[in-house]
């Protein structure tokens, strides 16, 4: 295999990665947090009902935040079939209804595994959220997987 | 001495299985093992302590690494920080040659896994890039093979003269033990692990554990 074979995310890389590319608002409604943890089976009070003297969001709750987009605009375009490789959240502080959390997203991670199918790009979106105190509350990663197309010269060798 | 010599744990960004509940599993299933190696991909887990473990349960818990080049996937034994230092185990385009002479350095064993698999498998590049120089040793049987994926790798071994060694590829934990490598005297240590391979006292094995 070439070497020239992962310049392209090796450009990606070094091009991309941790440099903010949007920010977005977010306001944080008690109701939605309890219909999301409704909706995840959730049953402790804490969690369900606004009324709870320690009612805050599931710590899962910001991976439904959505960004305006996952990747920069000029992000090269790898060809494939794109996949949702997932969610991680880390939770970092309680998140309460009526706080106004920022959300600036980045690339964090790029990087190539290979398998039976050929290789696979991975791309790491990672939205950090602040409140309005500047408290970093969560970090929210979407992994989006990009699998090759196997006709292509070279994918996946 | 039986030790399924290809495992990963979540360590590895598709490995499900924490090393703890591969333990339990060992022992609640009594899977006939008396250990694993931990061959996380395209990296060496420096950090991780499983001697805890190892004590708890009664099994002898190693690590390597399974790293990707031009013929497929290398199972890297005797993995030091010197050897982390020769080449950036995190590529997915690593040169075989490079990998080779890089373990001859440094006194590690680089062995090809499921060498009879598609697109990651030493045997589907062998046409392309010839018979590679420097190993002696390749995984006949694999716990996650397909078909006749295993067959094709133990003819390969047949045909070249290689030894063959057993590993599950598991990556959860009920495919602990799938297949395995039976040694001729006791293995302890990473360091045992090296020797006894490079003395080429060892068979793989398939294991039921259903």
């Amino acid at each position: 295999m070439a070497e020239s074979q992962m310049d392209d995310i090796e450009g990606a890389r070094q091009r991309f990665l941790n440099h903010p590319f949007e920010s977005k608002s977010f306001e944080v409604v008690a109701d939605k947090l309890a219909q999301y943890a409704a909706a995840c089976g959730e049953t402790h009070p804490r969690y369900t009902d606004p009324s709870h003297e320690d009612f805050q969001a599931t710590p899962t709750w910001c991976s439904c935040l959505t960004p305006n987009r996952l990747i920069p605009k000029d992000f090269p375009k790898f060809e494939g079939f794109s996949l949702d490789g997932g969610k991680d959240v880390q939770p970092l502080a309680p998140i309460r209804p009526g706080a106004v959390l920022t959300g600036e997203s980045m690339v964090h991670d790029i990087y190539t595994k290979t398998g039976r199918s050929g290789r696979m790009i991975f791309i790491v979106s990672r939205m950090e959220l602040t409140d309005q105190d500047g408290t970093k509350v969560a970090v929210a990663d979407t992994r989006i997987v990009i699998r090759e197309d196997p006709k292509k010269d070279g994918a996946g060798k | 001495m039986i030790l399924d010599l290809h495992s990963h744990s979540i360590k590895s960004d598709d490995g499900r299985a924490k090393v703890k509940n591969y333990c339990q599993w060992i022992r609640k299933r009594d899977i006939g093992i008396d250990g694993f190696v931990l061959s996380e991909h395209r990296q060496f887990d420096n950090d991780s302590d499983y001697s805890p473990l190892a004590e708890e349960f009664g099994l002898t818990i190693l690590k390597a690494s399974e790293v990707e080049t031009e013929y497929g996937h290398i199972l890297v034994y005797g993995v030091t920080p010197a050897l982390q230092q020769a080449f950036d185990f995190t590529r997915t385009d690593l040169r075989l040659a490079d990998v080779v002479n890089a373990c001859e350095d440094h006194g590690a064993l680089p062995i090809p896994a499921h060498p009879g698999r598609p697109k990651v498998g030493m045997g589907a590049h062998i046409a392309t890039h010839g018979v590679p120089e420097g190993i002696r040793i390749v995984e006949t049987y694999n716990g996650g093979s397909r078909g006749n994926e295993n067959d094709q790798a133990l003819s390969l071994a047949a045909e070249q003269g290689y030894l063959g060694i057993g590993g599950s590829d598991a990556h959860i934990v009920s495919h602990i033990g799938r297949c395995a490598t039976r040694f001729d005297g006791p293995v302890s240590s990473d360091a045992e692990l090296l020797e006894a391979l490079k003395a080429g006292a060892f068979e793989a094995i398939e294991l039921e554990t259903e």
